[in-house]
């Protein structure tokens, strides 16, 4: 009856509408629909472009409101509402305030999506990712064969691409984590990669744990280094005296590698306190048992930059 | 007949999910007793929110009073003239559908003005009186009472007389059928196609397709009844029935302008309107066939972003180019 024409976007705000959205995927799901029209649907229900990410599996799907697929022009939005399950990613391209079903349309696709992916592709990442990537980054493979492997791993030839180094791992062009140790290299084309890879792998020197004995950033830009970077040649960083001489003060006060990093990171002894989570007049008292035991200033800027400098080679050390 | 007891072909996954999703809006079956409510609307099933017919001023609009057959009331056409075209226009006679009992002449307007943009064609949309109120010949034969005067007034409405088809879906889709017969054997209008979208041409109401259907999807066996029913009265299905009522009844199908037929091959007109294009290569004339498959019947309307309604409006959009500009 071609007059009872019910447009799916319009649904309304009642209850009913997210009944009818856990309907309609399950409907999908039940009539064996693939990727394109998971993403479709979540595209037409929340009135807006959807987009799944897959990196493991190198799956990149994006759907207009109006049903028709659009590769992605720009970077995703951290700011969309998205949810993730597993390796996949499901992203509603909305900056305004959500709409009425978005929490249930994200739940119920990348659940189907994720059903699809592990009924079609395997559980398991595409196989041999961590063999194109190590070719990727091996700056005495032959050009061509880097091209080629870029190419199966989805990196266009003239964009732009940046090596991300993880204690369990090498990644290429993947977001940085919400938690962990990452190195990231500079953004260069592909044929560069071998050269972000090892900054990227630089830059993991610098990184910390963040915790009491080990208090720094754990995720560090090469790019953000400076000369700072010059420091990852010194052969034998837990040599260096003032290296020495942390590790001693720090075995007399637990708390003095995490005093010192908020000390020297910050504008004022006020902003370290909070950063600290430690009373004014404590840190104050801290600074000077600090001093004392390190035999030097911290707060005068000759002394700020050689604790700084201490704290980097100690990481360095750790990080070898 | 044993593939009448077979079970019907699956829906497409997409449209089997939209339509889980408004099941209980869209019954299958349509008892005559439903028509009243069928024509009030309301909730999801009402028709979109008034469409701006003149797209932001892209198309005049004006609903012109026209004579209707002889002896009949006055007819009302709308009438959509591109502004910004230059060059020829074409124009689409278009036949709305809802079962010969519901609608009226904005129903399905919006493809209309997509293809007058795309091509250039002043759109003519026809409100031919209802059934049960009005039965056959009636609104057949407002149709053709508006078709002809769109035809001789080609010059006024500002365009080339040879480029006029005929388009409908559904119940407009067999109007549509019926007006290029009565043009034909009345010498009527010429015209350069007839554009059938899920065409209901058969009162018979007895195909595989209709049997297998019966109960599910959209517009099923007793909804067709209910429809042929209102038109037909204790005539339907029966021996004494027009082709100009019932396209399928037609027994001479040639000297027929181009045809295009589409259809779901999950709905109850699917093998009456493949039958109809068969007939009409059998008659030595020309049609182009699509059968979706998954399709219910009116898949594109409803769920117009679905993958298949994509692909079934753009196969229309490429024979409407072969027609307009080969």
């Amino acid at each position: 009856m071609r007059d009872l024409a019910v447009r799916l976007a319009a649904l309304d705000e009642d209850a009913g509408a997210a009944l009818r959205v856990i309907a309609y995927f399950d409907g999908l799901i039940e009539a064996g629909a693939g990727l394109q029209s998971i993403v479709r649907g979540a595209a037409v229900l929340a009135d807006c472009p959807a987009r799944l990410d897959d990196e493991a599996r190198r799956v990149h799907i994006r759907v207009l409101p109006d049903g028709v697929p659009s590769p992605a022009p720009l970077a995703a939005d951290k700011a969309w509402p998205h949810l993730a399950a597993g390796s996949v990613t499901l992203r509603l391209e909305r900056s305004g305030p959500p709409g009425p079903v978005d929490a249930m349309v994200l739940e119920r696709a990348v659940s189907a999506a994720r059903t699809v992916l592990d009924r079609t592709r395997g559980r398991a990442p595409a196989a041999d990712t961590t063999a194109l990537v190590e070719l990727l980054i091996d700056a005495a493979g032959p050009a061509d064969a880097r091209l080629l492997a870029a190419r199966h791993l989805g990196l266009p030839a003239d964009t732009p691409a940046y090596v991300l180094v993880r204690p369990e791992g090498v990644f290429i062009n993947v977001d940085e984590p919400t938690s962990g140790r990452a190195g990231i290299g500079p953004a260069v084309p592909v044929l560069e990669l071998p050269a972000s890879h090892l900054a990227a792998r630089t830059a993991l020197r610098f990184t910390a744990a963040g915790t009491e004995e080990d208090p720094g950033p754990q995720v560090v830009s090469y790019a953000e280094l400076g000369a700072l970077a010059a420091l990852a040649t010194v052969p034998d960083p837990g040599a260096v005296p003032d290296v020495q001489a942390l590790e001693h003060a720090a075995a007399a006060a637990p708390w003095l590698l995490q005093t010192l990093h908020a000390v020297t990171t910050t504008t004022s002894l006020r902003a370290a306190a909070t950063t600290l989570r430690v009373h004014h007049s404590t840190l104050q008292d801290r600074v000077i048992h600090a001093e004392h035991l390190l035999g030097w200033s911290i707060r005068d800027p000759h002394g700020c930059l050689r604790t700084q400098l201490a704290l980097a080679l100690r990481r360095l050390h750790r990080n070898p | 007949m044993t593939t009448t007891q077979a079970p019907p072909p699956p829906f497409d996954p997409e449209l089997a999910a939209a339509l889980n999703a408004v099941a209980d809006q869209i019954p299958s079956s349509v008892t005559p007793e439903q028509i009243p409510l069928m024509r009030q609307g309301g909730g999801a099933l009402a028709q979109l929110a008034a469409p701006d017919l003149t797209r932001d001023g892209r198309f005049t609009v004006e609903d012109r009073t026209v004579p209707g057959p002889d002896g009949a009331p006055d007819i009302s056409l709308l009438i959509c003239r591109p502004t910004g075209t230059t060059g020829t226009l074409g124009c689409v006679y278009h036949t709305h559908g809802g079962g010969m009992i519901v609608g009226d002449n904005r129903s399905g307007i919006g493809e209309m003005l997509d293809w007058a943009e795309r091509f250039g064609l002043v759109v003519v949309s026809v409100e031919y009186r209802l059934a049960p109120e009005t039965p056959h010949p009636g609104p057949v034969e407002d149709c053709y009472a508006g078709l002809v005067w769109t035809a001789a007034h080609a010059t006024d409405l500002g365009y080339d007389p040879d480029r006029l088809l005929v388009a409908g879906a559904s119940a407009g889709g067999g109007l549509a059928a019926a007006l290029a017969l009565l043009s034909r054997d009345r010498g009527g209008p010429s015209l350069l196609g007839q554009m059938l979208i899920y065409p209901m041409l058969d009162d018979r109401n007895n195909t595989p397709s209709a049997i297998q259907m019966a109960g599910r999807g959209v517009w099923d066996r007793t909804s067709n009844q209910t429809g042929w029913g209102a038109l037909l009265g204790d005539a339907a299905g029966g021996p004494d029935v027009s082709p100009y009522a019932a396209p399928a009844r037609a027994t001479d199908l040639s000297n027929l302008p181009p045809a295009y037929i589409d259809a779901g091959s999950a709905e109850t007109f699917r093998d009456e309107d493949v039958a109809y294009a068969t007939h009409i290569w059998q008659s030595g004339g020309r049609a182009e066939l699509h059968v979706w498959p998954g399709g219910f019947h009116g898949f594109d309307l409803m769920v117009p972003t679905a993958a298949i309604s994509q692909d079934a409006r753009e196969a229309r959009l490429h024979w409407l180019n072969r027609l307009f500009n080969a």
